[in-house]
């Protein structure tokens, strides 16, 4: 046993008094207080558990003899497996938040069947692991109370239904607002941007339009006081799991139009130059043997999979949602268990959001990883974005220690586009600049130019900071 | 409400609303059950693999 100052405490765990997670040896554990402990044994005791991690719905966890760090409130540490990598949700797609949302109805409904109800619906409790979203709190489940209504009906609305319904009725880059409201988007936003149309669809109606009127007319009513006698039976209870679960199944996006999402037929490639790219992007791969790759404006995830297929933990980023949605349905398609497509933007990548801005991690925070690829990325950053190629260098070995990195010089179309319509104020964007600018940060290993084209592939390794 | 260990405030007009529309959420609920019941023997009747619920 280890004493309790080994222990610290994850900054996203602090409101639920049943416990909270922290890392001891660098993995995390969780303190279950006594307060849940009755809760958790029905939980363990009724088959649930194991219901839910059977059907990979839940984490599993190892219960495990191991000083609590706060031992006047603890009732049993335990071990969940621990999560790959932590997502956020304005970090997926549509597909990726529509998929979590009908994972936290199918535990609550799964639940209900137990005399048990999840206390919390948020969505930051749904992460993705092995290519599929699952539950990571183990500590939702309260034993359901009679005559009581879903404790976390509003959280869900708020975390899932308003944000699907705003990116599938009203614009895809709505999903960004979950990153502004840490409690998801409130109703009456979302009832007021919502199209007039939502008003025809019952779900939509009564949970958001309808829910949002009802927050407005009792708020900060007594509620004993309000109900008149009424009560949620464990059908009606099931009925709201089945009317929002066929809410969220209505809310469809397809990707159209989004920047990239026809990159792959568009690019300015040859087949020769292409097939070039590849085999350096693979034998540079085969060479470093990393573990965790991050590929940096990953597209749809061509260049991704060369290394999740080599065993890599593979994080596919872009700041197209399209790109990201297809590079997900794609994922689900092939069952792929380590390749993770995110949204982001690397010019303004996630910030560590929310309580002491601590409880959601920034994206450098959750790095780094063995190897960072960018393919045809640094064109965008540095002529699209201004930013000058050693501040790019800078910011790529922060990232990771191996990089794969492709140079597309000002003759390349692509560049052109970008230079069509404004100065050219890149005097040093050529390649003996580039390299220059990257030796500062890295040492360079490899250079191989790509055929047909003025593109040139490097491999390369982070100088010790 | 019974403020057991309820340790997230679940919204005045949320927890109304629920209790407003129980009996319609659990009328619907069967409904969809009988629904679901019907089709499936129509698909029995004519040989139809039945579709299942996605997840």
């Amino acid at each position: 046993m280890k004493s309790r100052s080994e222990a610290t405490r994850e900054g996203a765990s602090f409101r639920d008094p049943s416990g909270f997670v922290f890392y001891h040896g660098g993995t995390p554990h969780r303190q279950i207080n006594e307060f849940y402990r009755v809760d958790y044994r029905q939980l363990m005791d009724s088959g649930l558990y194991q219901e839910l991690v059977e059907a990979r719905l839940l984490v599993p966890h190892e219960e495990v003899d191991l000083a609590a760090p706060m031992q006047e409130l603890a009732y049993q540490v335990i071990r969940p497996e621990p999560i790959a990598f932590l997502s956020y949700p304005y970090e997926w797609c549509f597909g990726q938040l529509k998929d979590a949302a009908l994972l936290t109805l199918k535990v609550q409904e799964l639940a209900l069947g137990r005399d048990m109800s999840l206390k919390d619906a948020s969505a930051f409790n749904v992460q993705f692991q092995h290519g599929r979203p699952i539950l990571i709190d183990t500590l939702s489940f309260e034993r359901l109370k009679p005559g009581e209504p879903w404790i976390a009906y509003r959280q869900f609305c708020q975390h899932f239904l308003a944000p699907l319904a705003l990116m599938a009725r009203s614009d895809i880059r709505l999903g960004q607002w979950s990153r502004l409201a840490v409690d998801g988007v409130p109703l009456d936003l979302a009832s007021r941007l919502l199209p007039w149309r939502t008003r025809l669809s019952f779900a939509m109606q009564v949970h958001i339009h309808l829910h949002a009127r009802a927050q407005r007319r009792y708020a900060g009513e007594v509620v004993t006081k309000r109900r008149g006698g009424r009560a949620m039976s464990k059908q009606a209870l099931l009925g709201l799991v089945s009317s929002l679960r066929s809410a969220v199944r209505a809310l469809t996006w397809h990707p159209a139009g989004t920047a990239w999402a026809d990159y792959a037929e568009t690019h300015s490639y040859s087949d020769s130059s292409l097939a070039a790219k590849r085999a350096a992007v693979e034998e540079y791969l085969d060479r470093i043997q990393a573990k965790t790759v991050w590929d940096l404006g990953a597209n749809t995830g061509e260049f991704s999979r060369l290394a999740s297929r080599r065993g890599a933990l593979t994080l596919a980023f872009d700041y197209d949602h399209g790109a990201v949605e297809l590079n997900y349905r794609q994922v689900k398609k092939e069952s792929e268990a380590n390749l993770l497509p995110l949204v982001q933007d690397l010019t303004n990548p996630s910030p560590g959001v929310g309580w002491s801005s601590r409880e959601r991690r920034s994206l450098m925070e959750r790095g780094p990883a063995d190897a960072v690829m960018a393919l045809a990325l640094i064109h965008h950053l540095a002529i699209a974005n201004n930013v000058p190629l050693e501040l790019v260098a800078g910011f790529l070995a922060a990232l990771g220690r191996w990089l794969i990195v492709e140079f597309v010089p000002k003759q390349d179309p692509q560049v052109k586009r970008l230079l069509a319509n404004r100065e050219d104020i890149f005097g040093r964007y050529d390649r003996q600049g580039f390299e220059q600018d990257f030796a500062r940060h890295f040492r360079i290993i490899d250079v191989r130019p790509l055929p047909d084209s003025d593109r040139c592939m490097y491999l390369m390794e982070a100088l010790p900071q | 409400m019974s403020g057991l260990n309820m340790y997230l405030d679940p919204g005045s007009g949320s927890y109304l609303l629920q209790l407003l529309i129980a009996s319609l959420l659990g009328g619907l609920l069967l409904l969809r059950m009988y629904w679901a019941k019907v089709k499936g023997f129509f698909r029995k009747l004519f040989g139809r693999p039945i579709d299942e619920e996605p997840e």
